[in-house]
């Protein structure tokens, strides 16, 4: 219990995928306009992360452990994880219109977040366990969501400041993404001390 | 590489035959007058028609029956075509034109400023901070709406709002643009008038801050009845006043502030 509480914490603080591993910039810099939008997008992320690093745990420890076939994660991760969003497209679409309002324009931006596949690799290089791998996945989507809306919030009241003009649009957020970058780098010794 | 070959080929194959059969049980009906609208419209999703792009016009076209502002450049012709789909006459939405007007008319020698504002020069940022102009309500002047107009009908000299009614299409961007919400999309008559001033407090009170506002004083309500209605001490024209229109003349001259404008 206490191992999952480690990795819960230290995915979504420590060592968040966005701002210490640098994965998943682009939705980062371009769904984090408005409160509202970044908001689906973090949920869309986090239940695809969970959803992916399941289902790849089970296809690596099940089909390529035993025919000893490592060096084809890659090609298959990416497989399951496009396929995965293509279907959960669909069964929102299908049963929650309202969701798919909601979600549906960012699922197929899901589909090459390059924070999904690395979070299915660091699954493997970690030897994460199922139980471990589950919590993994939807701790490093909340750690994303998280990191999207403090970005979001900063981005809305942005526009209300008087920004030099050279800095303005694309420089000043992404010296604010380096800001908050070494923000986060204040919890490193958070689980240490 | 024999294994690996059918793994990877078979979970491919796994995941391809499972998508086509999703694909083909979780089909949403969609009404197939939507898609015919929808090859109708341009396709450019400029977003003039107030929704978010030509689909969602579509839809929103075909589950109400009702065209709405219509689609800006497809005009006339693209109007009828989609009038035609969903059953209404052609030609009875596309006369229709609309226009924006702002609810606050009052210029630079009108409004009071007893503050001196420094910040960022947009009325988003100014609204914030309410230190722009004294009155609350009223057109802060920086021209964000002049910004966002796509079609360049909007100006704003000496501290009032023009909108060129040659060039306006009535398509409500500006409605979103304003902090204060000054602007309403109104039907194109030639009778038609509004009340260029959006501030509801006491008449001690705007006479404080504005020179050009309605006081609530009640005198165009006397005038025309019907026509005009005086709320929360502001006077408000209703659009759909079908009466006497030498009236509403009577009421624009009666008024003690002067602030009954026509639309053209």
């Amino acid at each position: 219990m206490k191992e999952l509480l480690v990795i819960f914490i230290s995915t979504i603080l420590i060592n968040n995928l966005v701002l210490a591993y640098f994965l998943g910039i682009c939705p980062f810099l371009g769904v984090s306009g408005k409160l509202a939008s970044s908001f689906g997008m973090g949920m869309a992320v986090t239940f695809v992360m969970t959803l992916s690093t399941t289902i790849c745990w089970l296809i690596y420890n099940l089909l390529l452990v035993p025919f000893n076939l490592y060096f084809l994660q890659y090609v298959v991760f990416i497989l399951v994880i496009a396929s995965l969003v293509q279907m959960v497209e669909m069964f929102v679409r299908k049963f929650s219109p309202m969701l798919y309002n909601a979600l549906g324009i960012y699922l197929p931006l899901i589909t090459t977040n390059c924070a999904i596949l690395g979070a299915a690799l660091f699954m493997v290089s970690r030897n994460y366990g199922f139980i471990e791998s589950v919590v993994f996945g939807f701790s490093g989507g909340l750690g994303f969501s998280l990191v999207l809306l403090i970005m979001a919030g900063i981005r809305e009241d942005l526009k209300f400041c008087d920004v030099p003009r050279v800095f303005r649009g694309a420089p000043i957020t992404l010296i604010t993404a380096g800001l908050l970058a070494m923000v986060f780098l204040a919890f490193t010794g958070l689980l240490n001390g | 590489m024999g294994t690996s070959l059918i793994v990877l080929g078979g979970l491919g194959f796994i995941f391809a035959a499972l998508l086509a059969f999703l694909n083909n049980k979780l089909k949403v009906d969609e009404d197939p007058d939507v898609a015919r609208v929808l090859a109708v419209l341009p396709g450019i999703n400029c977003g003039a028609c107030g929704f978010s792009g030509c689909k969602a016009y579509a839809q929103k076209v075909v589950e109400e029956r009702n065209i709405f502002n219509g689609c800006l450049p497809g005009g006339g012709v693209v109007n009828d075509k989609v009038s035609c789909i969903i059953g209404l006459d052609a030609g009875q939405n596309s006369d229709i034109r609309k226009i924006a007007v702002c609810k606050c008319m009052a210029g630079d020698i009108n409004k009071r400023k007893s503050n001196n504002y420094s910040g960022p020069l947009t009325c988003s940022a100014a609204n914030i901070t309410a230190g722009a102009i004294d009155c609350v309500f009223g057109c802060i002047g920086y021209g964000d709406c002049v910004k966002a107009c796509p079609v360049n009908a909007i100006s704003v000299k000496d501290g009032r709002v023009n909108i060129d009614a040659d060039k306006c299409l009535g398509c409500g961007i500006c409605v979103k643009s304003c902090p204060r919400e000054l602007f309403s999309i109104i039907e194109r008559r030639a009778e038609s008038v509004y009340v260029g001033c959006n501030n509801k407090d006491s008449a001690l009170n705007v006479k404080k801050v504005c020179s050009a506002g309605c006081i609530g004083c009640g005198i165009c309500q006397k005038m025309a009845p019907g026509a005009f209605k005086v709320e929360n001490m502001l006077s408000c024209y209703d659009q759909s006043y079908k009466g006497d229109e030498s009236k509403i003349e009577i009421a624009k001259s009666k008024c003690p502030t002067k602030c009954i404008y026509d639309i053209v």
